[in-house]
């Protein structure tokens, strides 16, 4: 996009009051993307987004500007708006930047330029189509989305590195909903990842059609959640929403650095049940939250965030990091150029325990069975956190019985995590579909959790006390 | 960039599609300046100043719609693009009711979008107005020793339309907030809140120490919180979470929702759906007001439209897509692809929120949500939320880890009482009320 001497002008313009680092994030983002709806393709959808956004940081702070406007011109005025930030910061010079070219093995396919034929999309999305309309007589709506992203990002810094990450981004996403005798049920599924259209030739859109057809049609049968606190049986896979929440935000760096986290200063503590292991990993392959380099630049890699209970470290970005005296953990992510890099969450995962999702089940007398999460959210300082139940069940007596819908689950991360009495054996990484919402920034995560029971959690329904 | 020189680009854009084989088309440009610069303790922590411009175009040919959206406006660049999306046309199946409106035009009246004022601030104040935010809520309480940032902000944008009917619009508008996030600390509990405002105009902003106070007490007012019992319940929703419960409304009655069986108010026009103190508004033309614009996202003239009268359903909220598939006629909500709010608010009452906090023998006060579960199809709402217990007409302990749930159709009929308490910070917007009968689940 820019080459060495324009970006190395770009990084001294920047830092001409001086500062500690600075950086030159360049990016060029594709979306081709179609959209079906009341049985046929509705909309078609190509984007072009780009643009350069140039940091510098002193101490604990950061200025930034962007512009789409490429001309070098532009690119100068973004870089002294930049520089602002160091004006009254002691007088300090930046020496010669020297940017190397630096090459990290893939985590997804490099190659693929452009879009597929657009007979391919259209194709994928009236197979999804046919199947939810054909799961049930009472499915009177089906909106699917398929939407193919190539970003290009181009990171120079002034440490002098500079480093060029392809990424491909592909999501089907189906939505279903049920109606009868004045009732209604809805049903999501999704699936993708960094890959390309052939994805879809071993996951078939069939398959996920099904899923939310069938989630649709169980919860137009559904009952309302019952209220009052019970036991919570997590399902695997999707569950893990329940990680990212109850714990993952918690241990990003920029709140721990700043004090503003219940886990601030508590490395090396039990924060959680000892049969609680947590994973952040942002190298597994074709992932939707995997980054083989993150957007300062910094390769992903593997964090063990609790281990047996155990709190072991934050996810990192570089201004935190520097800040902590520690390295970046590749956690420094950003929705587009427009906006500064903040620590996120990758892949968050719980490996798996030792019982079998049938003992985790049988041993649950009254509770509510919550086989995958719509979504949710937490706030960090006291660690309450809210989900809401996609799919779910009473469990009874040891056995799944009626579908219950609309539950909307209430606890605390540290309390919830204590309270973890079982993990199941069956772990594994839930369809790729997520996407996480901070401080007005959208990016891409995985999530992935065996079957986890938790001893108490408030349910919030409109149903009977559950006593 | 001056207004007439976004309607050039915005035409240039519409003749430069039709080139292209489009048979009609409709571009927007935005160019938005921003600024914003976070304080945290007696260090700017942020500092930021951009400006940022796209193009949106939407494209029509036999019938079928395409859209494209570029930040390049190199002419080869659109091209590319244009071309691109006429191609993807050609898999769009025909739709009697795509195409540009069938009306067009602007409002009239001086909408005052502009506050000249906010161009005239240099960056020093600015950077003041957030260090003094950040001085104010550690002075209000001794337990405030931390924060997760105090900001200013403002942003100054032109929006152009074009379309190959000859519709040539183009607006200049501001809009300036502060915010501020304080963290009370006692022993080793923590607690966090967020306070902030936000107008076109500096002189609607709530001040430095109106902001502080208001931010300050919600944080340190949440020690010793508990869970309430489980129990059916009046519970008065505080504005700002209100304001969150009319985006649900507005949903339901955006009529895309409607169209595809995703609202609990289709069918329902004539219908007695909410009490007599459900009257609700979407209103385009307010002066000053953030929502305010003289003409929607495709060229049609905003206006007043009265969505709930006395808690009867008048009509749903339309584009001019959705009005002739509806046949309807648009009410100038159109972003441009989508449904939006204009200023959408519920009528205010008369007493106070203490009024209203006085009137209730045993119920909760709900201050603050998390969570998004609304099921528009069926109406049903369901939030984790952090307030006050209620007991004889007085907030007497604070209450948190628990839900509020309900479902629209009771929720609405049992809306008894409005507050006189509300503010335009936002395009949809809501005093406080209370609904008199809620599931309430804590232990």
């Amino acid at each position: 996009m820019l080459d060495h001497g324009d970006l190395t002008k770009l990084l001294q313009r920047a830092l001409r009051y001086g500062g500690d680092h600075a950086d030159v994030f360049c990016e060029r983002r594709r979306v081709y993307a179609f959209r079906l709806q009341d049985g046929h393709i509705h909309d078609g959808t190509t984007s072009v987004v780009q643009g350069v956004g140039i940091r510098v940081v002193t101490g604990e702070s950061a200025g930034y500007a962007y512009s789409d406007d490429l001309s070098f011109e532009a690119l100068l005025r973004a870089a002294e708006a930049a520089s602002l930030i160091a004006r009254n910061a002691p007088a300090q010079t930046y020496g010669t930047i020297a940017l190397q070219d630096e090459r990290v093995a893939p985590l997804y396919d490099q190659a693929r330029a452009d879009h597929a034929p657009a007979i391919r999309y259209v194709d994928l999305l009236e197979r999804a189509d046919r199947t939810a309309r054909a799961y049930d007589a009472r499915i009177i709506a089906v909106n699917a989305n398929l939407s193919d992203e190539l970003q290009d990002v181009w990171i120079a810094t002034s440490d002098g590195r500079f480093v060029h990450d392809h990424r491909p981004l592909v999501t089907l996403g189906v939505h279903v909903v049920a109606s009868a005798g004045g009732d209604r049920g809805s049903g999501y599924a999704g699936d993708g990842g960094r890959t390309s259209l052939t994805y879809f030739d071993d996951h078939a859109p069939e398959m996920l059609a099904n899923d939310a057809a069938r989630i649709a049609a169980t919860n137009l049968e559904a009952e309302p959640a019952p209220a009052g606190e019970m036991e919570i049986v997590v399902g695997a896979g999707g569950g893990g929403v329940l990680l990212h929440e109850a714990v993952g935000h918690g241990l990003e760096s920029d709140f721990n650095r700043r004090g503003t986290s219940l886990y601030s200063g508590r490395v090396g503590e039990r924060v959680a049940s000892e049969l609680v292991t947590i994973y952040d990993d942002g190298n597994l392959p074709e992932e939707r939250g995997s980054v083989t380099v993150d957007d300062e630049g910094v390769p992903g890699a593997h964090k063990v965030l609790v281990e047996r209970g155990v709190l072991r470290g934050y996810m990192q970005d570089t201004l935190n990091a520097r800040l902590m005296g520690v390295a970046s953990t590749g956690s420094g992510r950003r929705q587009s150029y427009r906006f500064l890099p903040q620590p996120r969450m990758c892949n968050t995962y719980m490996p798996a325990g030792e019982s079998t999702p049938e003992e985790i089940i049988a041993s649950t007398k009254r509770g509510l069975y919550a086989k995958s999460f719509a979504g949710g959210q937490v706030e960090i300082s006291k660690g309450d956190f809210v989900f809401m139940v996609a799919e779910g069940y009473l469990i009874e007596n040891g056995k799944v019985t009626a579908p219950i819908k609309n539950a909307t689950i209430v606890g605390n991360g540290p309390d919830a995590m204590t309270k973890v009495v079982a993990v199941g054996n069956d772990a594994r990484l839930a369809r790729r579909h997520y996407t996480c919402g901070k401080g007005g920034q959208n990016v891409p995560v995985g999530v992935g959790m065996p079957t986890v029971k938790i001893s108490s959690i408030t349910v919030g329904g409109t149903g009977d006390d559950a006593g | 960039m001056t207004r007439d020189d976004a309607i050039e680009i915005a035409a240039r854009t519409v003749d430069l599609a039709l080139t292209c084989g489009a048979q009609s088309a409709e571009a927007s440009l935005s160019v938005t300046q921003r600024f914003h610069v976070e304080a945290r303790d007696a260090t700017v922590s942020k500092l930021e100043r951009s400006t940022g411009s796209g193009v949106h175009l939407r494209l029509w040919k036999e019938g079928r719609r395409a859209t494209v959206a570029s930040t390049d406006l190199d002419r080869e660049a659109l091209r590319e693009a244009i071309v691109r999306g006429l191609d993807q046309l050609g898999y769009v199946a025909q739709d009697p009711y795509a195409g540009l409106p069938d009306e067009w035009g602007m409002y009239e009246g001086d909408l005052a979008l502009v506050d000249p004022s906010i161009a005239q601030r240099d960056d020093a104040e600015k950077v003041a107005d957030a260090l003094a935010l950040e001085r104010a809520i550690r002075a209000a309480d001794p337990r405030i020793v931390n924060s997760s940032g105090s900001h200013y902000a403002d942003a100054a944008s032109t929006i152009a339309l074009a379309n190959s009917n000859g519709f040539r619009g183009a607006y200049v508008a501001t809009s300036a907030s502060r915010s501020t996030a304080p963290l009370a600390q006692m022993d080793d509990a923590k607690r966090t809140a967020h306070y902030g405002t936000a107008a076109r105009f500096m002189r609607d902003l709530e001040s430095v120490p109106q902001v502080a106070t208001m931010a300050a007490r919600r944080a340190v007012e949440m020690f010793g919180a508990r869970k309430p019992p489980t129990m059916r319940a009046p519970v008065i929703f505080e504005r700002d979470v209100a304001a969150a419960m009319l985006s649900d409304i507005f949903a339901a009655a955006a009529a895309s929702h409607v169209a595809v069986g995703n609202s609990w108010l289709a069918e329902r026009i004539g219908e007695r759906v909410g009490s007599a103190n459900v009257t609700i508004v979407d209103d385009g033309t307010l002066p000053g007001r953030l929502g305010s614009a003289p003409f929607d996202g495709e060229g049609v003239a905003t206006r007043r439209t009265t969505v709930f009268e006395g808690g009867t359903l008048r009509t749903f909220l339309y584009d001019s897509y959705y009005a002739r598939k509806l046949g309807a006629r648009t009410t100038g909500n159109s972003t441009g692809g989508g449904i939006g709010a204009n200023n959408f608010y519920l009528e205010p009452g008369s007493g106070s929120l203490l009024d209203l906090i006085a009137a209730t023998s045993r119920g909760v006060l709900v201050l603050d949500t998390i969570g998004f579960a609304t099921e528009h199809a069926t109406g049903t709402y369901s939030r984790g939320a952090r307030g006050f217990m209620i007991e004889n007409g007085e907030l007497t302990y604070p209450i948190d880890e628990f839900t509020v749930a309900g479902n629209f159709p009771d929720m609405l009929a049992a809306l008894d009482a409005v507050a006189n308490d509300l503010r335009f910070d936002g395009s949809t917007v809501s005093p406080s009320f209370r609904i008199a009968d809620m599931t309430v689940s804590g232990n």
